[in-house]
């Protein structure tokens, strides 16, 4: 019987190309040593020591490539729970088996092809991510701001506050970090009072405004969440006007009107989401998504500053003061100082604020929003510090 | 005829056929597209290097096989995102209603997201495990991954507290965690390397990197006028810069810079031999059944891939400078253009070189460190009773690629 057997086998075997191949049969690791014919059907895997026993039969259309090391066709099974494996080192066999076996993918074009595939829907889910949140996220945002109480966003307000004071005083002035507290600054806080008042009215506000003056050298102002809004000493000290003040300060409010720090919040919170968490983490490759992140970023805040100036520039026509005064200290500001990078990423560029605030101001006849006493009270309202003990 | 069939090599030999320069093809291409898709393609990009890296690996004549596939890491990547959004949703929801300090909640969140770093270590191991075939028979790694996260969380805090001088116990617990848990076919793995050995051979090493930072906290305790301090402090000075001024102030910050830069230098002329210390250590206690290894690996060859490495870093980053450089002139040269165009130019160049720079230095750490230390490691291998690996039945199963998923949602990575 078995001789009969063996017979057929080399009979078979030497009609078809055969060739020796290593055989696992995943039941174990041991190391069958075998001769594979490539018959007509498939191929016949027959033990190579004594009577070339049939192993195992592997149909072409069963055949499967699997990762193995340059120069060895590595075969599986297709569909087989076991991991049985078959390893042909032989260059003509391995041709052979490839030729008739369309599955194994011959040169890899159909491989090269799915991976093509894989490359551009990975693309072009990179390219919807940043649409999304270029234009998707800014458009979202605005939707859910309305439903937002004011309250939390006033706690948000505060709760940055905690953290961004102590930074902003940057010479750890404490108490002395705020002007207009002592009795010689009594009358610039009341000149300013009056100014902010007069805004406030054309304005309607969600928020009870509270204006600080701090002792900063730079010329600057800040609007946190919530309505509390930092005047940098410098910007009082660049100001040459009170309009040119109010036009910032009108600035300022735009923000805090358009509840600019909660839409911040939630622009960075959706940000985090698609690019922190969708993109993932991955060595290296972190770089890209931070570099887009922070493009991204300064699209939003670019957006927010034109908003805010177009709104300075329609409050202070309301309040009767001159609309253009905002793009003067805007002027000044950048001839005075080094215009960095972060400046130009987060806002858009000077000259074109200052055009599109002249493009929207309607001229006319205005008069100044503070008379030159409470002007002059204003530009004091920052006394020199008393030398501590 | 015989040559045909893979080169035998004795039982125990291992060997690494990779090459270094299809390395570099493979991981340029795939730093390539992972600028281009944000990262997205990472999955085929893992994919196709742990299947150059295994299928380079032979030992005792047959070369490993990874058969893990992206589709599957992909899958494991979207079922991590969908138990994390809740989780950080829950985490951001709680900071912001619940009447609890914001410290006390980022506690808690951290520790969640440390103890879920580690079961996603720990699940990512046994997917690739079982996606680890030889001779037709897979690896395995079964065991709670819960309680290899809470164990591990315990070691970590351990090492923390002792400032590092627990890490060679740590590391041996963990070791022995994973490798008892850890099996090839019916073979059972374990662990025989001693943290008591590794303490004494690492202590050196920890006196020469911590020791500066102890010594200027030590000679800071002697020249800091404590009750001077304690006289400003109850005077309401809130400021604690404020206390360093003067005389005092200068003795601080020198001792304090001293500490650190002898302590920085320290750790970077000694890495390399900390890195071969583990190294040999790691490999000499891997153990299967009857089958143990033996490392060989001698210091002097993880020197020389950590200079190459510093060398070509230094290379590129000068090369990539004088691109940029040169790339500017002509652009300033050639179209002249206005104050503005420049500094927006400027910050698109910043950006690009952050990312070239970046990547770049990745992909050159992953060639000339990572991989040139797997070749070593295996080179230097030797097994011993290998004979074991010849009547290996199969056992286990294919574990789901939802570790793998997890550990990348939470940036602590795998190959």
């Amino acid at each position: 019987m078995s001789g009969m057997a063996s017979a057929t086998n080399l009979a078979l075997a030497a009609e078809a190309p055969c060739a020796p191949a290593v055989y696992f049969d995943g039941t174990s690791s041991v190391r069958n040593k075998v001769i594979v014919a490539a018959t007509e059907t498939g191929l016949r895997i027959m033990a190579a020591q004594g009577q070339h026993r049939v192993l195992d039969e592997w149909a072409y259309a069963e055949l499967r490539r699997m990762s193995g090391p340059e120069g060895m066709l590595r075969l599986a099974r297709r569909g087989e729970t076991l991991l049985a494996r078959l390893e042909i080192r032989d260059a003509h066999l391995t041709s052979i088996i490839e030729d008739r076996a369309e599955t194994l993918d011959r040169g890899g074009a159909a491989e090269r092809r799915l991976r093509r595939k894989v490359i551009g829907l990975s693309f072009a889910a990179a390219a919807s991510l940043i649409v999304t949140a270029a234009f998707g996220l800014p458009a979202l945002a605005s939707r859910i701001i309305p439903f937002i109480p004011l309250g939390v966003e006033q706690r948000l307000g505060a709760d940055i506050d905690k953290n961004i004071r102590p930074a902003l005083d940057s010479q750890h002035l404490g108490s002395a970090f705020t002007c207009g507290t002592a009795t010689s600054e009594a009358a610039g806080r009341a000149a300013l009072d009056k100014l902010v008042g007069k805004l406030a009215a054309a304005a309607a506000l969600p928020f009870p405004l509270r204006v600080e003056v701090v002792r900063r050298a730079e010329p600057n102002a800040i609007a946190l969440p919530g309505g509390h809004i930092y005047v940098d000493s410098g910007l009082i000290a660049q100001a040459q006007t009170p309009d040119e003040l109010a036009g910032v300060l009108a600035h300022e409010m735009g923000h805090v009107a358009r509840r600019d720090g909660t839409r911040t919040v939630l622009q960075t919170a959706g940000l985090s989401f698609l690019f922190g968490m969708m993109l993932g983490d991955f060595v290296g490759g972190g770089a890209v998504v931070i570099a887009a992140r922070t493009v991204l970023k300064s699209s939003y805040s670019r957006r927010a500053e034109t908003a805010a100036d177009a709104y300075s520039v329609d409050l202070m026509q309301k309040a009767g003061g001159d609309p253009r005064a905002l793009g003067d200290i805007l002027a000044r500001i950048v001839e005075d100082k080094d215009q960095g990078l972060k400046l130009l990423l987060d806002h858009p560029e000077t000259k074109e604020r200052i055009a599109a605030i002249d493009a929207v101001a309607v001229p006319g006849r205005t008069e100044p929003l503070l008379d030159a006493t409470d002007w002059a009270a204003l530009k004091q309202i920052c006394a020199p510090v008393p030398p501590k003990s | 005829m015989a040559d045909a069939i893979s080169p035998p090599g004795p039982a125990g030999a291992v060997r690494f056929l990779g090459k270094e320069a299809a390395y570099w093809r493979l991981r340029i291409k795939g730093a390539g597209l992972l600028l281009l898709t944000l990262g997205i393609y990472r999955f085929w990009f893992a994919t196709d290097v742990r299947r150059y890296l295994w299928a380079s690996t032979e030992i005792g004549g047959d070369s490993l096989e990874y058969a893990g596939l992206a589709t599957e890491l992909l899958g494991g990547f979207l079922l991590a995102i969908a138990i994390m959004v809740p989780l950080y949703t829950a985490i951001a929801a709680a900071a912001l209603t619940l009447d609890t300090s914001e410290e006390a909640v980022a506690a808690i969140g951290f520790i969640l997201l440390v103890l879920l770093g580690q079961l996603a270590l720990y699940r990512a191991r046994r997917y690739r495990l079982t996606r680890t075939v030889f001779r037709g028979v897979r690896f395995d790694q079964h065991g709670s991954a819960w309680r290899y996260a809470l164990y591990a969380l315990f070691w970590w805090t351990l090492v923390v507290a002792t400032l590092g001088l627990a890490y060679p116990w740590a590391q041996a617990a963990l070791q022995r965690f994973k490798m008892r848990h850890t099996s090839y076919g019916d073979l059972a793995g374990s662990f025989a390397g001693s943290g008591s050995a590794l303490f004494m051979r690492t202590l050196a090493l920890w006196f020469l990197v911590i020791g500066p930072i102890i010594c200027a906290f030590v000679v800071l305790g002697h020249t800091v006028d404590w009750d001077a301090l304690n006289k400003m402090v109850t005077a309401g000075e809130s400021n604690p810069l404020a206390l360093l001024t003067g005389k005092t102030g200068e003795t601080v910050l020198a001792v304090f810079a001293a500490g650190i830069g002898t302590s920085l230098v320290a750790a970077l002329l000694l890495y390399p031999l900390f890195a071969a210390m583990m190294m040999r250590w790691w490999i000499s206690g891997l153990r299967f059944g009857s089958v143990t290894a033996q490392s060989l690996l001698r210091t002097s060859q993880v020197y020389r891939i950590y200079l190459r490495f510093a060398a070509v870093l230094v290379l590129f980053l000068l090369l990539t400078f004088a691109a940029a450089g040169a790339g500017t002139f002509i652009v300033d040269r050639l179209l002249k253009p206005s104050a503005d165009a420049k500094e927006l130019l400027a910050s698109i160049v910043t950006i690009v070189l952050y990312v070239v720079i970046v990547l770049g230095a990745s992909t050159i750490y992953q060639v000339v460190v990572t991989f040139a230390m797997w070749r070593l490691g295996v080179q230097t291998a030797e097994l011993s009773g290998a004979d074991a690996l010849d009547s290996v039945c199969a056992a286990g199963v294919p574990s789901s690629a939802l570790g793998e998923g997890l550990a990348d949602a939470l940036g602590v990575g795998g190959v």
